[in-house]
């Protein structure tokens, strides 16, 4: 590992959110290299012609090890669980923005390896989940104990994002309940969620997404953990039916919503918080300084595990609205509806 | 009779259709009674 002044990063995957990482690490100052990596050469060359020279192309395949600081997986999804074990082997640290919950349970089965090398494996660093963890565990701060988060998002990073939210909507959702897991149909409990301004208010629904997975270690003795997905009925049709609904464009704004209810000074209590962006360039910032935390050895604890778990919630919201990506609070006796 | 089943099933199919166009429509939502979002700031990042 480098001192935190000369920190080495690689970026594998220049997708919407890939982009967005290395943009953001490249103007970090503690950052001296950053190697972007992709299948698809002129992707490549985009984003180098860009951001030269911060930003530069080793020519390497995604999969092959180079010394660096701290790796970020921003590729699609299926291929970050064998690359995550190729790099923590070595003993980089690892990022990466899945949100595909089968690749979560493959990344969070890496511990045991990540623990013994004494390197992060942070796992889901994105908008939702990702800033959605930071935000729970800030939230939860402000309770005695914790016994319910219910954590919503609205909008997609990407065209490859916005399909797997599609496919997601038509799978199984994981919910943690009374100390077990339960799976639910996608897109049932059909639920209004206030988002903040301006995206405000939308019908959320039961998707198969890997928040429960990652909170639920977080916050001992949690007694519900459930997430939901915003989405018009006709995405509930075309769910099951891909290659029906065109996704929406890159650069729409997205929005979470983060509930966390429990008790505090004896009474029940609830905190909202939330935040409103482009859900890519949230999801790189998000990712960008999970890499600085890890490369620099600010994480809590080595192994793999959810933002929750691994980072300090203050120092990843304080970087990120130095970086632009701002979070809010729902007031119920404030400020009125924007 | 059969042209009255026929109008019938015809009417049924039109209502049907009116009822799936207007339900996948985005319904109203209802206001916030009350409160707002603030941004993050302050104390409240410490």
């Amino acid at each position: 590992m480098g001192s935190s002044s000369s920190i080495r990063a690689v970026v594998v995957g220049v997708g919407a959110t890939g982009a967005r990482v290395a943009r953001q690490l490249a103007s970090s100052p503690t950052v001296v290299d950053v190697v972007v990596r992709d299948p698809e050469v002129a992707r490549v060359a985009a984003v180098v012609e860009s951001m030269a020279p911060q930003v530069r192309s080793d020519g390497a395949d995604p999969t092959d090890l180079v010394d660096a600081d701290v790796v970020v997986l921003a590729g699609p999804v299926g291929t970050h669980a064998s690359q995550a074990a190729a790099w923590v082997a070595a003993g980089i640290p690892v990022v990466s923005t899945t949100d595909d919950l089968g690749e979560v349970d493959e990344l969070l089965a890496l511990d045991p390896v990540a623990r013994s090398n004494g390197v992060g494996l942070a796992v889901g660093a994105g908008f939702a989940p990702g800033l959605s963890d930071v935000l729970a565990v800030h939230a939860a701060s402000r309770l005695d104990q914790v016994e319910e988060i219910h954590v919503a998002r609205s909008g997609a990073g990407g065209p490859a994002c916005a399909r797997h939210l599609l496919a997601a909507l038509g799978a199984h959702a994981l919910d943690w309940r009374d100390g077990q897991w339960v799976r639910r149909p996608g897109g049932s409990g059909r639920e209004l969620v206030w988002f903040p301004d301006p995206i405000g208010a939308s019908d959320c629904y039961r998707a198969e997404m890997p928040d429960a997975r990652l909170l639920v270690p977080a916050f001992s003795g949690v007694r519900r953990v459930t997430t939901r997905v915003a989405a018009r009925r006709s995405q509930l049709v075309t769910a099951r039916l891909p290659g029906l609904h065109r996704p929406p464009e890159d650069g729409a704004p997205g929005a979470i919503r983060v509930e966390v209810r429990g008790v505090v000074g004896g009474s029940s209590a609830t905190v909202v918080m939330g935040a409103m962006d482009r859900p890519a360039v949230a999801a790189g910032a998000v990712a960008a300084v999970s890499a600085l935390a890890l490369a620099s050895g600010e994480s809590r604890r080595s192994g793999a595990g959810g933002l929750a778990e691994l980072l300090d919630p203050l120092a990843v919201l304080t970087d990120l609205a130095r970086r632009g990506v701002r979070c809010a609070v729902f007031d119920p006796s404030g400020v009125g509806p924007g | 009779m059969l042209r009255l089943l026929r109008g019938a099933l015809v009417a049924l199919g039109v209502a049907g259709l009116v009822a799936g166009v207007l339900r996948l429509r985005n319904p109203g939502t209802p206001p916030v009674s009350g409160g707002g979002w603030r941004e993050l700031s302050g104390p409240e990042m410490t």
